[in-house]
């Protein structure tokens, strides 16, 4: 039996062939390519005009403005980006399973959730990519020692977002098609991670870092972009593995099910 | 060596049965209507290494569900398998390895591609050397005919040259095991040829054994030494393709034509009337009821014979027999 | 005409085919209100006054339970014009002996219904729970015809966006932008009256008001004046939009016959 280290090498090696192959493809069609980059950072900007004309009337709400905007809408998208971009299947996760396309993945000699997921790229999640770094740079928080504590933020949000699709997306294995709750569900999780969490009173903040972990996508790491201290790092890094390590045994579960056939529902 | 034993392998499927519309999701919750299925009931079959095997059935007959369990994707209710070695669905991913697969309405080949791409992807997927990769590639392309067809992205080639590339990529690591599921579906008539040698010829090349699933009866008569007719889950029928077509019917056909505008009447016991023209005629009668030459003699009396064909019946006529006669044995 | 009321209907239906899906989508509003709550409740609570730019918090958050049931249930095909000029299915659909057009219309505005009612009453009830009773009742039926026709303008600018794709290759970065130009210039997250001046001067000369803030800000001032002042700017939208759509569509169909799909 190969030691760990060495089946992580392998799966990397895996991933970076699936992720050319995806690129590949993207890059057969560059102009609606680039058009859907551009198009994806203008759609973000013109959604943070809104904070701008908001702060321009009234300035701050409870200590947060426009800057701190700024660095969490860098934080989100660059992990929706990141997300998007490399794991993208993760957002029709539902429709692979309902529609039996796991088969093809289980055929394979590959982890299926890995392969699963990665196995397609949204494009323009390349656009959220570089709006979300772009605000970042303007948030006034940028420094070069700071975007190494970014780069870790984005990470750990990533992680925590794509294991909160798996996870709700794998609904899908016990109720036949879950994908309008899983978009109702990313909604939630995007709407709530852009809001400024001096907002939310006791339990909605709890919420927020429990059932929809918002947080751990928006202002953990947007505070531990700002600065590092333990409670940020500890709490985003301990949220981010509890996650991924749910959405494992979630989807392992669900994939258990799929398998003895009962996963499957007939419409008469 | 034996590549695939299944014995007595069954497959019971429970599910919820929900009607369309807010009056039958409301009843699903509530009260909600279980089906059972029973798929597959106790099959047993085995392939040999080199075999090349058809596994024939209409719909819903169990076919896709028992090809299902043979690589790990379900878990059987009952019974055992043994592929290349391994319990399929307890060692799934050590069989990956070993075995290919081509579903004709289901492409592998990545659409916006060329399929050289798709064929580096599987390399690595297969986690095989880039070298050797390189290698197969040249090779696979040289056996299918496809060294020109690599570079070109695949939704722009024909649906022929597509299922060259597929059942190539199927190949890329050298599998032992390489199970087909409507290969040829949609294709014309040569190209569908092409494909039956080219499987043929990587069987007799590279021993890869081989485990076809097809409504084409031509695929079986051209690629298959054996055949499984499968219908409701059971097998009804399991022999070699040519003992198949001279044993299970004894039913001739025989086309004639005269030189004179024929007589009208030419009913005869045990035969059937399947055309009448002005000028020939064409009989069906079975063998075991009225022999050949009595019914030739009937025919060359009624007139001077200018040309005679005699041919056994299809084997799509063979199989939708069987099926008809186990359906009447079993109602 | 007769045949449209026939497909407007078969599409209400058809919209109930999967309960749980509608039921989802439409409780996609109580998110976005949820949140609006806390924020707004706060934006008042830091000024001194309890009325802001003519709107109290109670005002304010009745404008934006309508301003997102507009927005959660205007008309989505602006794709599936462009998907069908780009294969080049929209020749044969051209065949049929139906205006491609008022195809969509009737499909589209079947759509709507229910998802309308679902997320108005899901809108509605957190409203209510948070800030109390809704706006008079007598200004609800002028509110729907005011969503009715904004939600024509809304129809014809979405037919504008499919039919680029006569032109364009890519349509989706339009759908994108068009969204966000009505959430900015409509007023979906802010009313219109708490803009700079500049920009309430922009927003009012444009469509896209018309089609969310005109509706959701008559739902919370009842007002026959306001009512009638806001139907004559839609009824001139939609007749001038209408025609744009006409000669877009006509332009489409002739570039087709002459290239051939």
């Amino acid at each position: 039996m190969e030691g760990k280290k060495n089946s992580v090498r392998r799966e990397l090696k895996f991933l970076f062939a699936i992720w050319k192959a995806n690129l590949q493809s993207a890059m057969e069609y560059r102009v609606a390519f680039i058009s859907q980059i551009l198009g994806m950072m203008l759609n973000n900007a013109f959604y943070f005009l809104f904070w701008v004309i908001f702060f321009e009337r009234f300035k701050e709400v409870r200590g947060w403005g426009l800057q701190d905007m700024f660095l969490v809408f860098g934080i989100t998208a660059t992990s929706f980006g990141v997300t998007a971009f490399l794991f993208g299947n993760a957002f029709s996760l539902s429709e692979v399973i309902a529609q039996g396309r796991l088969d093809y993945y289980l055929s394979m000699p590959r982890p299926v959730l890995l392969h699963a997921v990665s196995a397609r790229s949204i494009p323009s999640g390349m656009g959220d990519l570089i709006y979300g770094l772009t605000s970042y740079l303007l948030s006034g928080y940028f420094s070069w020692s700071g975007l190494g504590r970014f780069a870790v933020g984005v990470t750990l949000a990533s992680v925590t977002f794509a294991s909160f699709l798996i996870i709700v997306h794998s609904l899908t294995f016990w109720l036949g098609n879950a994908s309008a709750l899983a978009r109702l569900l990313m909604n939630a999780i995007l709407t709530f991670a852009l809001y400024p969490i001096t907002l939310f009173n006791g339990p909605a903040k709890f919420l927020l870092f429990t059932i929809v972990p918002a947080a751990l996508m928006g202002s953990v790491p947007a505070s531990l972009a700002r600065d590092l201290t333990w409670q940020n790092l500890g709490g985003l890094s301990l949220g981010a593995a509890i996650l991924l390590g749910l959405a494992m045994v979630v989807f392992r579960l669900g994939l258990r099910r799929y398998e003895s056939g009962s996963a499957i529902q007939i419409e008469v | 060596m034996t590549v695939i034993q299944i014995s007595n392998l069954r497959k019971t499927f429970t599910t919820k049965r929900k009607a369309a519309g807010l009056g039958g999701s409301l009843r699903s919750i509530f009260r909600p209507e279980r089906r059972v299925t029973e798929a597959v009931r106790g099959i047993t079959f085995g392939l040999q290494a080199g075999e090349r095997l058809g596994l024939i059935g209409p719909n819903g007959a169990g076919k896709s569900t028992t090809i299902k369990m043979l690589t790990g994707i379900l878990f059987p209710t009952d019974g055992e398998a043994s592929v290349l070695g391994y319990i399929p669905w307890k060692e799934r991913r050590q069989l990956a390895y070993h075995i290919g697969t081509v579903f004709g309405q289901r492409p592998q080949l990545w659409y916006h591609l060329p399929a050289i791409d798709t064929f580096q992807l599987f390399g690595k997927i297969y986690e095989l050397e880039d070298k050797a990769i390189k290698q197969r590639i040249g090779f696979l392309a040289e056996a299918f005919e496809i060294e020109d067809l690599l570079e070109t992205p695949v939704r722009k080639l024909s649906l022929g040259q597509r299922m060259r590339c597929e059942i190539a990529a199927s190949l890329i690591h050298r599998p032992k095991l390489l199970l087909l599921d409507e290969p040829s579906i949609g294709l014309d008539v040569v190209a569908k040829q092409r494909i039956r040698d080219t499987i043929r010829r990587m069987n007799e090349v590279e021993g890869v054994s081989v485990l076809l699933t097809s409504h084409d009866a031509g695929d079986l008569e051209a690629l298959c030494k054996r055949v499984i007719i499968i219908n409701h889950g059971q097998i009804v029928y399991q022999d070699r393709v040519s003992n198949l077509k001279r044993h299970y019917l004894t039913t001739k056909e025989v086309g004639v034509r005269y030189a004179q505008r024929i007589p009208g009447n030419f009913a005869m016991e045990n035969v059937n009337i399947l055309k009448v023209g002005k000028y020939g005629v064409k009989l069906g009668f079975n063998t075991s009821e009225i022999p050949a030459d009595v019914v030739l003699a009937r025919l060359a009396e009624k007139g001077d014979l200018v040309d005679i064909t005699i041919s056994d019946p299809s084997l799509e006529e063979v199989i939708a027999n069987i099926y008809q006669e186990v359906e009447e044995a079993q109602a | 005409m007769k045949k449209y009321w026939a497909i407007f209907k078969t599409q209400v239906i058809n919209s109930l085919a999967y309960p749980t899906e509608i039921m989802w989508r439409s409780m996609a509003i109580l998110i976005f209100l949820w949140v609006f709550t806390f924020l707004w409740r706060v934006a008042f609570d830091n000024s001194s006054t309890t009325i802001l730019a003519g709107l109290t918090l109670h005002d304010t958050l009745w404008y934006l339970m309508l301003a997102e049931t507009i927005e959660l249930s205007r008309p989505r095909f602006a794709n599936t014009i462009a998907q069908s000029v780009k294969d080049g299915s929209i020749a044969y659909l051209l065949c049929k002996p139906y205006d491609f057009l008022l195809y969509q219309l009737s499909v589209n505005a079947g759509d709507t219904v229910f998802r309308l009612i679902l997320t108005f009453i899901f809108g509605s009830a957190l409203i209510w729970r948070m800030v109390g009773a809704p706006p008079d009742i007598w200004g609800w039926p002028l509110t729907l015809i005011a969503f009715s026709f904004g939600w024509l303008i809304n129809f014809c600018l979405t037919a504008l966006i499919g039919l680029a794709a006569f032109v364009v290759e890519e349509v989706t970065p339009f759908t994108w932008i068009y969204q966000k130009l009505i959430f900015i210039l409509g007023g979906m997250m802010i009313p219109i009256d708490f803009y700079p001046p500049w920009l309430q001067n922009i927003s009012k000369a444009l469509p896209f008001s018309y089609v969310m803030y005109g509706p959701a800000r008559l739902f919370v001032s009842p007002d026959l004046e306001r009512f009638a002042t806001l139907l004559a700017g839609q009824l001139a939208w939609v007749a001038v939009l209408g025609v744009l759509v006409s000669v877009a569509y006509r332009r489409g169909l002739r570039r087709l016959a002459i290239n051939g799909g």
